[in-house]
């Protein structure tokens, strides 16, 4: 098939699944061969699942592409490359040892729930760090508008934490007001603005004339 | 660095200093507790009066949509909420849209909770249904046909073989959802059950929706408590100190409330001296 | 409650089914209507500014800033570091999906700019279902330079499945490569402040944007220029320039004027305690 058809078949498909799935929201409620899990929307659903469960397939490909080329070269990083193909590798082996038998390993077990959630527990935590320096650089009244932002940010910040209610009275009330009241409007119009750019986007892909996402380049 | 004043330095102080005192503020007050009071927002009060409603055999889910990285916020709100269901009389289905590392989550759950779990009959006080995947149609699903998701539950034992699930099998029987979500989930929710066509047998209306989010989605959750497509919001540790406070049971996020008060007082005087360093040093340049 | 329209106009409720044709809509009719005529809207707009309508969007500073930022990096001889955020790790997601894929035609056209310039670019992303989208537009953006040899997916492209790993990815490369320029484009969480505020510790410029409204502020604060929302969508019809695809923006912004108007009715009628607009839209 040459380039252009190939190309062409991606967004006609991307249309068709997407009107597939505007039917199924609106009218697919009584009509059982569109909807529900046996019909084309939920046949639908379930190939994307599995194209997106093996595109981790491809993905795993990537990543041995990647740090392979980093041992083959020989660089500063080959030895942390190394160790991941090891644990990858032996990971792999342990998953496909459940696979095939049913049972899980305690390595198994233990790596992901000891290391892999810790892990990732620490790197979530690293956010308030980052979020402290980021609000030390940005939080300077420069302007007017800078300067709105600054003291509403000190009284939401001093409302939030229960010390804030012992220094002031006047914390909690206002930084909570910010988060009733001050906040809402600027949330639901981006809520609704970003709705409607989703909108014309979508449009915009169901008639195949977004197409920068595959292959054409602006 | 010559020819730069104090001013220029407080202006320009390395990261690392910042770290470093957040570091020992924030680890302080585990080792010596202050204590301070904490006051109750009115969306963890609704919350909190939300819970209270549930009568004794009324059904209540528990969606985990949030994964082991976020359990600073979140846990805290899901353990204190299904203590509060067992008090109630209430029965607890509990499943998760999109995290796969649930099991983790509802067995810390389980731990934190060994008064709860050991009165508590699987399959008959409660049914843990695990992982599906993160679809709307899932959710849209769920709001009228339980088994089509989930044929069977993590033991084994298929759901119309489990004895409370006999006669659930959709949103009619469920009296509202408990979401902890770190995105999107509750707006599924939200969109397919609070606004579906499914009404709960008791009150002739569709389902309720609770969220147990984290701090950083409180403000964009906020917006959905406030036009009443959610009966409460538990917004992140606070929301959870909140909520232990008013259920009486003490637990990690009460603990994390001295060193947020820390945190948060170090980051204000740190921006005051930042703003103060600003000024002087405009003052100079004019 | 159901509601029967038949083609007559008659409403029924409860769900008699009438014999012969008949539509059965559940409570988004409305929303069907909105729907149809906003599809209408981008449709005339699009094909009067392909028949000649002149539409002027304004710049994107973002958008601009792009060559800026690759020239930067050509300078400094430097790599640009690409993402689209974790997206919720796959495209197949309402909110997200939508967002990384403009996040990958604002790549394409990123892309591009740097294989003229001679800069290495690298994407991160823990979409592992973006991945053969991801290649085939770096591959072409290399491809229409003349320079088809220089693209490598091994080099240009980072995968890392989940979040943490993903993030961790990027931190220690961002240390380790220190990028003249970082574009956080897509549907971000958490990491956007954590590779935000990475790049700004190495100096880099920085362009971010998302439509998850929880990470605006993070990087607003972190970030030189940022697309907010809609502008996210916008930014690829702003860069291609095409007249009818810069027609459906004209279309969104009367959409946007449309809104407006209902909310302010709705304002005026609340004040009286009236809720017939609320219950029209709930149809």
């Amino acid at each position: 098939m040459s380039q252009v058809y190939k190309r062409e078949l991606v967004f006609v498909v991307t249309g068709v699944v997407a009107l597939v799935m505007m039917l199924d929201y609106f009218f697919g409620k009584n009509i059982p061969w569109l909807s529900g899990a046996g019909g084309i929307s939920g046949q639908l659903q379930t190939w994307a699942l599995i194209i997106q469960l093996m595109a981790i397939g491809l993905g795993a490909i990537n990543l041995i592409q990647v740090h392979y080329r980093q041992i083959s070269r020989k660089t500063n990083m080959a030895i942390y490359s190394a160790s991941f193909m090891v644990f990858f590798a032996f990971l792999l082996l342990l998953g496909f040892y459940k696979l095939a038998t049913g049972v899980e390993l305690y390595p198994y077990t233990w790596i992901f729930a000891n290391v892999y959630t810790s892990l990732g527990a620490t790197l979530y935590a690293i956010t308030g760090f980052y979020i402290f320096s980021a609000a030390y650089r940005a939080f300077r009244a420069r302007n007017i508008d800078a300067a709105i932002l600054l003291i509403g940010g000190i009284f939401v910040l001093l409302a939030n934490a229960p010390i804030g209610e012992v220094i002031w009275s006047g914390f909690p009330l206002i930084g909570n007001w910010f988060n009733n009241v001050g906040q809402i409007p600027g949330m639901r119009t981006f809520t609704v603005v970003g709705a409607l750019g989703l909108l014309a986007y979508g449009f915009r892909a169901l008639i195949g004339k977004e197409r920068g996402f595959y292959s054409e380049v602006q | 660095m010559s020819g730069q004043d104090i001013w220029d330095k407080l202006q320009n102080v390395d990261r690392r200093v910042f770290y470093w005192i957040l570091f020992i503020g924030l680890t302080v007050p585990f080792l010596t507790p202050i204590g301070l009071p904490i006051s109750v927002t009115p969306s963890t009060q609704a919350y909190f009066d939300g819970l209270k409603t549930i009568e004794k055999g009324e059904v209540v889910v528990l969606s985990i949509n949030s994964g082991v990285s976020a359990w600073g916020d979140c846990l805290p709100a899901m353990v204190t909420s299904v203590h509060k269901v067992y008090d109630q009389g209430g029965k607890l289905i509990v499943w998760s849209i999109g995290y796969n590392d649930v099991d983790i989550t509802w067995r810390k759950i389980q731990e934190k909770l060994p008064d709860v779990f050991s009165k508590w009959k699987e399959g008959e006080n409660y049914v843990y249904f695990g992982y599906c995947p993160p679809q709307e149609t899932n959710v849209a699903l769920l709001a009228t046909n339980i088994r089509a998701v989930y044929t069977q539950d993590v033991r084994g034992v298929k759901t119309g073989d489990i004895p409370m699930m006999k006669d659930i099998n959709g949103a009619n029987k469920i009296k509202f959802v408990l979401s902890s979500d770190t995105g999107d989930a509750q707006m599924y929710y939200i969109r397919q059950w609070k606004n579906g066509q499914v009404n709960y047998e008791k009150t002739g209306k569709p389902p309720l929706i609770a969220e147990m989010g984290i701090a950083m989605n409180k403000s964009g959750d906020m917006v959905y408590f406030l036009s009443g497509d959610e009966f409460g919001l538990v917004g992140g540790s606070r929301g959870a100190a909140e909520l232990e406070a008013l259920t009486g049971y003490k637990g990690d996020a009460t603990t994390t409330m001295d060193s947020i008060s820390v945190s948060h007082v170090l980051l204000v005087l740190a921006i005051i001296l930042a703003n103060i360093a600003m000024v002087a040093t405009r003052g100079q340049k004019k | 409650m159901e509601h029967v329209l038949t083609l007559h106009g008659e409403l029924k409720t409860n769900g008699e089914k009438k014999m012969g044709v008949w539509i059965i809509l559940d409570t988004k009719f409305v929303a069907l209507l909105i729907l149809i005529a906003s599809f209408i809207l981008f449709y005339v707009y699009m094909n009067l500014a392909k028949g000649g309508m002149k539409i002027k969007a304004r710049t994107f500073p973002a958008v601009a800033a792009i060559p800026e930022a690759i020239g930067r990096a050509a300078e400094m001889g430097k790599p640009v570091y690409y993402s689209t955020g974790l997206g919720q790790s796959t495209l197949n997601n309402q909110l997200n999906g939508p967002q990384t894929l403009a996040g990958i035609s604002i790549l394409g056209y990123t892309t591009r700019l740097c294989a003229k310039s001679g800069v290495k670019i690298t994407y991160f992303t823990p979409i592992a279902d973006s991945l053969p989208l991801v290649e085939e537009t770096m591959r072409t953006a290399y491809m229409a330079e003349g320079k088809p040899e220089e693209f490598d997916p091994a080099v240009a492209i980072n995968f890392q499945q989940d979040q943490s790993p993903y993030l961790t990815a990027s931190l220690g490369w961002i240390q380790r490569e220190k990028p003249a320029s970082t574009f956080l484009l897509g549907g971000f969480y958490y990491e956007a402040v954590v590779i935000g505020e990475a790049g700004n510790t190495i100096g880099a410029m920085q362009i971010g944007g998302s439509a998850n409204t929880h990470q605006l502020p993070f990087l607003v604060a972190t970030c030189d220029y940022t697309l907010i929302m809609e502008e996210l969508y916008a930014a690829s019809a702003a860069i291609s320039g095409n007249p009818d695809v810069l027609g459906s923006l004209k279309g969104e912004d009367l959409l946007k004027f449309l809104v407006l108007i209902l909310i302010g009715l709705g304002f005026i009628l609340a004040l009286v305690n009236n809720n017939s607009l609320i219950s029209l839209l709930r149809l």
